[in-house]
């Protein structure tokens, strides 16, 4: 903590912008600190305060748009992507749009300030097509809001930085705690999962090529190839195995009650 | 859900590796149709 410091003393607005911008594209480095440690900086003469200002924002702005881009090329993989995590993707992803849809430009306000939100919120619009001009607007007023904050509070009370800085000490080995402790309940919920469906392995398996080749015998009149994937059907372009038809996740026994019995299925995902 | 069809009566399969070997293997694919397509909400609408 106290080398951290003494960087900024020394290195001062390089520091403060890489470490600002290496948070800003979900790096896990302490960029409130670093504003605090600007600010008081400031404070003391060491450094300017509009400099540090126009670096911390612009590091923030050029981050969250990186994402923004990634969020608008992954389209839905990305909330896809984060939704494999949760028992139910497919519920998952539509709530999340749904609620990203109708919070995101409030959230966008405050998101600087939510530990895992911050670095959502950028590519999530991304994916939601939000305008760029829009998504910049929302994240300058919020990124200038948390650059004051944490600049403010080290300007203002730069004689006890060190308190501070420890409180961010003890934040900082909370947060590692809280994410030791999630890291395990995850692990155990997967080996949960698994003990809980080893069953499934019994499921027969087809090698693509061996399938291939049934399709193109004149077995494929009796097959059909179905696709289960949980997501995957968000965006204009999407692909899927030729002649395959899609088995909703979330409506199973309707699904079911469609699917011919005289035919052998063929079930894939991603 | 394979298991859950198999339970129902149905002869179901898995494909090795999915969609990506699929592809991988240069098998054909197709554009989903756009009436099949689920429209999430977006900003741009």
């Amino acid at each position: 903590m106290n080398e951290f410091l003494s960087l900024i003393a020394r290195h001062g607005y390089s520091i403060i912008f890489a470490t600002i911008l290496a948070e800003a594209i979900g790096l896990p480095v302490p960029a409130a600190l670093a504003l605090v440690a600007g600010g008081a900086a400031a404070a003391s003469g060491t450094l300017h305060a509009p400099v540090i200002l126009a670096l911390a924002v612009g590091a923030m702005l050029i981050g969250d748009s990186l994402l923004y881009v990634l969020g608008s090329r992954m389209g839905w993989g990305l909330l896809g992507f984060l939704c494999k995590v949760s028992s139910s993707p497919e519920t998952c992803i539509l709530r999340s749009a749904e609620s990203f849809y109708k919070r995101g430009r409030a959230t966008l306000l405050i998101a600087k300030f939510i530990p895992g939100v911050n670095s959502m919120a950028p590519p999530l619009a991304g994916s939601m097509r939000m305008p760029f001009a829009q998504f910049l607007g929302l994240d300058f007023a919020g990124v200038s809001f948390y650059v004051l904050a944490y600049g403010g509070v080290g300007f203002l009370f730069r004689d006890f930085l060190a308190v501070i800085a420890r409180g961010f000490l003890a934040a900082g080995h909370l947060a590692e705690a809280v994410v030791v402790v999630a890291t395990i309940a995850f692990v155990a919920y997967r080996l949960w999962l698994y003990r809980k469906y080893r069953i499934y392995r019994v499921v027969p398996r087809v090698q693509v090529m061996e399938l291939a080749n049934q399709l193109q015998s004149g077995d494929a009149e009796k097959i059909l190839v179905v696709d289960v994937r949980s997501h995957g059907y968000y965006d204009a372009g999407a692909t899927r195995i030729l002649g395959s038809i899609r088995i909703e996740p979330n409506n199973l026994p309707q699904e079911i009650a469609t699917l011919p019995r005289d035919k052998d299925l063929y079930l894939y995902c991603t | 859900m394979a298991h859950i069809l198999r339970e129902q009566g149905f002869n179901a399969f898995v494909i090795v590796g999915g969609l990506t070997a699929w592809r991988k293997a240069g098998q054909p694919v197709e554009t989903v149709p756009n009436n099949d397509l689920v429209h999430l909400p977006t900003f741009s609408r």
